[in-house]
């Protein structure tokens, strides 16, 4: 046996790159509208006590995987980049390269272009994933990674992706004004291998509202498939190398999520698909030594013949192979299916996660952000702190609930009142507030008796005396006037300069905001 | 064996509350194993050497139901005979058989369904199957479920039985096989798409509202129907109030889930172990011939429970031969695995038996080879012989040297060769004994089966004697026997019907990769289905649009080996639209007539035509011609002609002119056309222009009709008959001077239009 065709580097190599996308967040605003000439990226809004993007990258950091490729819109580079460097994300053993695209917040560019983009720089198998998935500790990234290391191993599956269930939402826990909670998408997939099988897109949609069609030639191969609109994509994805190439070619696609995968799918399937990517998608990366390997196994011996498919595939008008088939039946009915695993899949794996095994979301709207934080709040146990200096920030007469979370150096004030919410760091909450299921982001400032239920506020929003908040999402640096009244509404900031002025007397604005993130 | 009712208290508490009903449909209601079943039934064919229906009523007695309803159709008095002299009618069976004979005009399993819901037998949720069905499933488990489910959903009217198996089963027909949508967790079917092999089907449409009660389901497509149905007693009266109901599957499972007002529920019951398989065609009557000589319907296996009650050595291989030590093997001969050899059969010489059954009696010669092949009782086989994929009848004789090939049926009592060669699929049957004396006792269905007949008769080939041999009494039947008359269902489509047909199958390249074994040692044939779409250069749209052939099947059937020259089939589908054409001609009239003879208003009148059209499928222009070639001839010719005939074309024209622009479409052209030609052929030739005037005058046409008519190349007649053509130009000439009228009402300055257009002509 001749083993030295083995790639020798591949020891060294790394196995994957991680890329994580941090886009704009258009679906939270006004949460993540600028503040003032500062942006509020998405990455970066917290959930419970720690950023969004903690998330992703202490998962990359115990799956292995250390080197991370952050894409994030130049604006928000050096947000992100003094994130990731200040003492407090402390991933020591991830190398990030922060690197930028430019766009403006109004007109976003397509995941795929981005990813082409910077095709040039991923010169391996990667990961690609939002900076807004919170994985549950039960779903650690390593069960993805390795359904794709043994499925691409076995059977030549060029991705893997992860879909999970969505959690239910109460009807009307939410205004409606926070607009339509997000449609669930329609996926069909193959349990017993965990293969994706079809993405029912816009276009599907289009084409026929009244039903999903299914080709035949899907449901030959995969029998058993199943169709559900249970379950949301959490937008991470191992893909070969080789699916850049492919995604080069399709230049017209423009969002992975929703045009690219779903056309991915097609591939395995259609013949036609087959017939042209193929040959770009399937090359097996080890195949030197898997295949030798294989050839000596007494239990796999059809090798050649998926060779000789290839080929026969690549010319596809040549004749179809006969096969030699002895004349007596085989006794057993079964169908004979062992030919199909050896044969380049080129399939995507999924990996679905149930609601039941652990609560997962995607907090890239309003909805999902708002639940994602009483999750966290319903698995935490606030406790007063033990530091003397920040113990004294809070009142004695304040009242906290055990499922609130209050960030450090905050400063509650007499009587007030804090049940199941999130407060941010170096906020001030007023005497006699009240604050009912919100999540209050830094720096924000409640007078004294305002009340606030259910609402999200952006960093440095100012509520004055005796407001009445219910449902609100307000933009970084709002300010609610004195006995102010809103109801489910999204507050944003119409005209910077006026809110400036307006709140240069009231508290030392652009000092905050430079500190935002170094406060240990 | 006695059927043994099933053990425990529980059972027999049930067995005082109800008695187990079975309802038998042992009629195919469709012509797939013809000829074989034109001197007895389907259920009547010997399977493994028993009659069908005596496999089925072996399952259901397994499964212990107590009294069977069996429905016979064609060949009654066969099925009747076969029940009374079969052990089920021995007392000690507890097992009833009532034998019901339906109309012959029960068309459908559901025309029978509508049968048994007047007959008034049926007390309790009943079992529903075919006369054809092998099966071990304890459908007492199933009823079990069933009833267990009525006790909290009333609405829960059916459950189908199902076998998992996969995709690409031999038992799966590929020729009829169906999607099912269910919900995982309580097996309620949501969606039923039938799927048929040709036209191949590209997409199943699963509608998206089922998502909204369900969120999640499961999309199958590894299912065989075993069409063992446990059903409420509600069923046969649902079939009762929705008389269009045909197929069960296809019509009333379909129905019911699709319809807004029914709110029934349909379950199935997914067998995993147990075995039920139905004989559809004759490609599933291989399979399950095998299956059962594989053992697969055990307990009912040819050494135990023979339902013919033959007894049978199992030897190693799957190899069964009678017990009765009568058969007799010569020293030279081979059997291969998966056989069966009846009694008293002798098979000589160094013939080789492959994966085939023998019925009692059979006599192979020396040197004949026989692979895969089924040869009922009786039947005789020369020296020298090769049968491969084949059905010989009973007392069949083949004689030496023959060449039996892939796919031929073989009625009882044919004789053909010596040296006789038989292609692919071919199919013989022995002439008809007698002629039938018209009009005594020949019913409904013989008469229809003798125009059969005569058609095969009159279609045999010229070159007969030399491939069927010098001694042949046969009659071929010609390639496919769609009838003409009878509207063709997708299922029975030439090309899907291939799919069931015994014989190696056509290989089947699969949308994916994988190089399929058929177990059936299937390699070439000359149906091929294939997958390979043509690769799209433009990629960029077409990728996502559903036209995209890149799954479709191609069929080449008009390779050089087919016994289906697709010629043949555009030859019938003609011959099938002109009976419909002459059909709906009939009927217009008839319709037309009672119209005018009733004094219909023109409302009612092109309600009527609608439907007729509707029904008959013909195109618009038929429809007009009949309503004015009907108009054109109701005007009474006044033999002075002058204003009185004008009145009478006005009257005419005025009252039922309208109904011209009623029939579904409004082309006045078209109808100045058809005026013409029929005037021309008519002797109301002189009163074109005055009806034409009419029209005119009613507004049915308008001037610029006329003159596009005109300025028609063939208004001139120039390509019709010699006979016609001078009145066609007649007609066009009144033509002519009809425009010349209306230019000169107008104004003078069109002259040059008439001119214009003569030059182009």
């Amino acid at each position: 046996m001749n083993f030295e065709v083995a790639p020798t580097e591949s020891v060294t190599r790394r196995e994957f790159l991680a890329v994580i996308l941090a886009g704009f967040g258009n679906e939270l605003l006004p949460l993540t509208g600028d503040h003032g000439d500062e942006p509020c990226p998405k990455a970066l809004l917290s959930v419970a006590d720690k950023p969004m993007l903690d998330f992703p990258l202490s998962w990359l950091e115990q799956s292995g995987i250390e080197d991370v490729l952050l894409i994030c819109p130049s604006s928000h580079k050096h947000a992100i980049s003094h994130y990731v460097q200040s003492s407090s994300a402390s991933f020591t053993s991830l190398n990030i390269d922060i690197q930028t695209y430019d766009e403006s917040q109004e007109m976003s560019t397509g995941t795929c272009s981005i990813l082409r983009h910077f095709s040039s720089r991923i010169q391996e198998d990667f990961v690609i994933m939002p900076c807004d998935f919170i994985p549950p500790p039960s779903l650690p990234l390593s069960t993805i990674l390795n359904k794709f290391r043994t499925d691409a191993m076995s059977d030549g599956s060029i991705a893997t992706t992860c879909w999970f269930e969505n959690s239910k939402l109460d009807k009307g826990a939410f205004p409606e004004e926070w607009g339509p909670p997000p449609t669930p998408t329609t996926i069909v997939w193959d349990d017993t291998s965990g293969t994706l099988l079809y993405v029912d897109t816009l276009d599907d949609q289009d084409r026929n509202g009244q039903d999903f069609e299914l080709r035949m030639s899907l449901l030959t191969r995969y029998p058993r498939a199943r169709l559900s609109k249970k379950l949301q994509d959490s937008h991470v994805y191992v893909c070969k190398r080789s699916v850049l190439d492919v995604l080069q070619q399709k230049r017209h696609l423009d969002s992975l999520k929703e045009d690219f995968f779903p056309w991915l799918c097609k591939v395995q399937y259609q013949a036609t698909k087959r017939g042209k990517y193929g040959h770009t998608l399937g090359v097996v990366s080890n195949s030197a030594s898997h295949s030798m390997s294989m050839k000596h196994s007494t239990l796999y011996t059809d090798v050649p013949k998926a060779r000789a498919f290839l080929d026969v595939r690549s010319h596809a008008s040549s004749p179809a192979p006969q096969s030699e088939i002895g004349l007596s039946q085989p006794p057993s009915p079964t169908g004979s299916d062992d030919d199909e695993s050896i044969t380049v899949s080129l399939r995507i794996g999924l990996h679905v996660h149930r609601a039941d095994s652990g609560y997962a979301v995607r907090t890239n709207n309003l909805q999902a952000y708002l639940e994602a934080n009483r999750r966290f709040l319903s698995e935490t146990s606030y406790v007063l702190p033990s530091d003397p200096t920040k113990r004294s920030l809070i009142d004695h007469k304040a009242a906290i609930s055990a499922d609130s979370a209050v960030g450090d150096f905050t400063r509650v004030e007499e009587r007030a009142s804090i049940k199941k919410s999130v407060i941010g760091k170096h906020c001030v909450i007023g005497k006699m507030a009240k604050i009912v299921g919100c999540v209050l982001l830094d720096h924000c400032v409640i007078s004294d008796g305002a009340r606030l239920e259910g609402c999200l506020l952006g960093g440095n929003t100012k509520v004055g005396t005796k407001s009445e908040l219910k449902g609100c999402v307000t933009q970084a640096g709002y300010e609610v006037e004195e006995h102010a009244n809103y109801r489910n509404e999204k507050l944003d900031v119409s005209d910077w300069n006026e809110g400036h002025q307006r709140s240069e007397d009231s508290e030392e604005e652009g000092e905050d905001d430079g500190d935002e993130e170094d406060d240990d | 064996m006695a059927p043994k009712p099933s053990s425990g208290k529980e059972r027999l508490i049930n067995e005082e509350e109800e008695v187990l009903q079975a309802v038998v449909l042992a009629d195919s209601f469709n012509k797939r194993f013809k000829p074989l079943t034109t001197q007895k039934p389907r259920c009547l064919l010997p399977v493994c050497n028993a009659p069908l229906l005596d496999w089925t009523f072996e399952s259901l007695a397994l499964a212990g139901v107590q009294e069977i309803f069996v429905i016979c159709r064609s060949h009654a008095e066969l099925v009747k005979a076969a029940i009374k002299n079969s052990k089920w009618s021995k007392p000690s069976t507890g097992l009833k058989i009532v034998p019901i004979v339906t109309a012959k005009q029960t068309f459908s399993p559901g025309d029978a369904m509508r049968d048994i819901y007047t007959h008034g037998i049926i007390t309790s949720d009943f079992v529903l199957v075919t006369g054809d069905l092998v099966s071990n499933v304890r459908i007492d488990e199933v009823i079990r479920a069933h009833k267990e489910r009525r006790k909290h959903n009333k609405d829960a009217i059916m459950t189908m039985v199902v076998k998992e198996s996969g995709a690409r089963h031999r038992t799966r027909s590929r020729g009829d096989a169906s999607v099912y949508v269910l919900d995982p967790e309580t097996s309620e079917c949501l969606h039923y798409e039938a799927v048929t092999g040709y036209p191949p089907k590209a997409h199943a449409s699963i509608p998206r509202e089922i998502l909204d009660e369900h969120p999640e389901v499961e999309v199958r497509n590894d299912l065989i129907d075993c069409s063992i149905d446990v059903c409420s007693v509600e069923v046969p009266s649902l079939f009762q109030d929705n008389f269009d109901y045909g197929d069960i599957r296809r019509d009333f499972v379909h129905g019911v889930l699709t319809s807004d007002l029914l709110m029934k529920n349909i379950y199935c019951y997914i067998e995993k172990d147990g075995y039920a398989a139905r004989v559809k065609d004759t490609r599933s009557y291989d399979s399950i011939s095998k299956d059962i000589l594989s053992r697969w319907t055990f307990p009912l296996v040819p050494d135990d429970n023979h339902p013919g009650g033959h007894s049978y050595e199992h030897l190693r291989g799957n190899k069964y031969i009678a017990k009765d030590n009568t058969v007799v093997l010569s020293r030279e001969c081979q059997l291969g695995n998966n056989i069966m050899i009846g009694s008293n059969s002798q098979i000589l010489g160094n013939a080789h038996i492959l994966s085939s059954v023998l019925g009692q009696n059979c006599v192979i010669g020396p040197g004949t080879t026989i692979r895969n092949s089924y040869l009922f009782d009786g039947a005789v086989v020369g020296a020298n012989c090769v049968i491969n994929y084949s059905i010989v009848g009973a007392g069949a004789k083949i004689l030496d040297g023959s060449h039996v090939e892939n796919g031929c049926l073989i009625t009882d009592g044919v004789v053909i060769g010596p040296q006789a060669r038989l292609g692919p699929y071919q199919r013989l049957s022995t002439k008809r004994q007698h002629k039938p004396p018209s009009g005594d006792d020949s019913d409904n269905e013989d008469s229809d089966e003798d125009s059969e007949w005569d058609e095969v008769e009159a279609n045999q080939p010229s070159d007969l004697l030399i491939k069927l041999g010098a001694e042949s009494n046969a009659l071929v039947w010609p390639a496919d026997t769609v009838d003409e008359d009878e509207e063709v269902d997708e299922l029975e489509n030439p090309i899907n019907q291939r799919l069931m047909r015994i014989g190696r199958l056509p290989f089947l390249e699969l949308p994916q990769q994988s190089i399929l074994h058929f177990p059936g040692g299937d390699d070439v044939s000359d149906l091929e289905l294939s997958d390979l779409g043509s690769v799209t250069d433009s990629e960029s749209e077409s990728e996502f649009s559903s036209s995209e052939n890149d799954d479709h099947l191609e069929i080449n059937a008009a390779s050089s080996t087919t016994s289906l020259p697709l010629s043949s089939t555009t030859n019938l589908v003609d011959k099938a639209d002109s009976a419909a054409i002459s059909e709906f001609h009939h009927e217009a009239i008839q319709s037309l007539e009672r119209a005018f003879s009733e004094g219909h208003s023109v409302d009612n009148a092109s309600v009527e035509l609608k439907t007729l059209r509707m029904a008959s499928n013909v195109p618009l222009r038929l429809v007009r011609e009949a309503v004015i070639g009907f108009i054109v001839d109701r005007i009474k010719v006044v033999p002075g002609g002058g204003p009185e005939q004008r009145k009478e074309i006005a009257t005419m024209v005025g009252r039922w002119g309208g109904l011209v622009d009623r029939i579904g479409g409004v082309d006045a052209v078209e109808t100045v056309e058809i005026l013409q030609s029929h005037c021309a052929s008519s002797e109301r030739l002189p009163l074109f222009g005055q009806i034409l005037a009419a029209f005119y005058q009613d507004d049915i046409v308008e001037e610029d009709d006329i003159r596009e008519w005109y300025s028609q190349r063939a208004s001139r007649g120039d390509d019709v008959d010699a006979g016609l053509k001078e009145n066609f130009k007649k007609c066009w000439t009144v033509g002519a001077h009809m425009i010349k009228q209306f230019d000169e009402q107008e104004s003078e300055e069109s002259d040059g239009d008439e001119d214009e257009e003569d030059e182009e002509d």
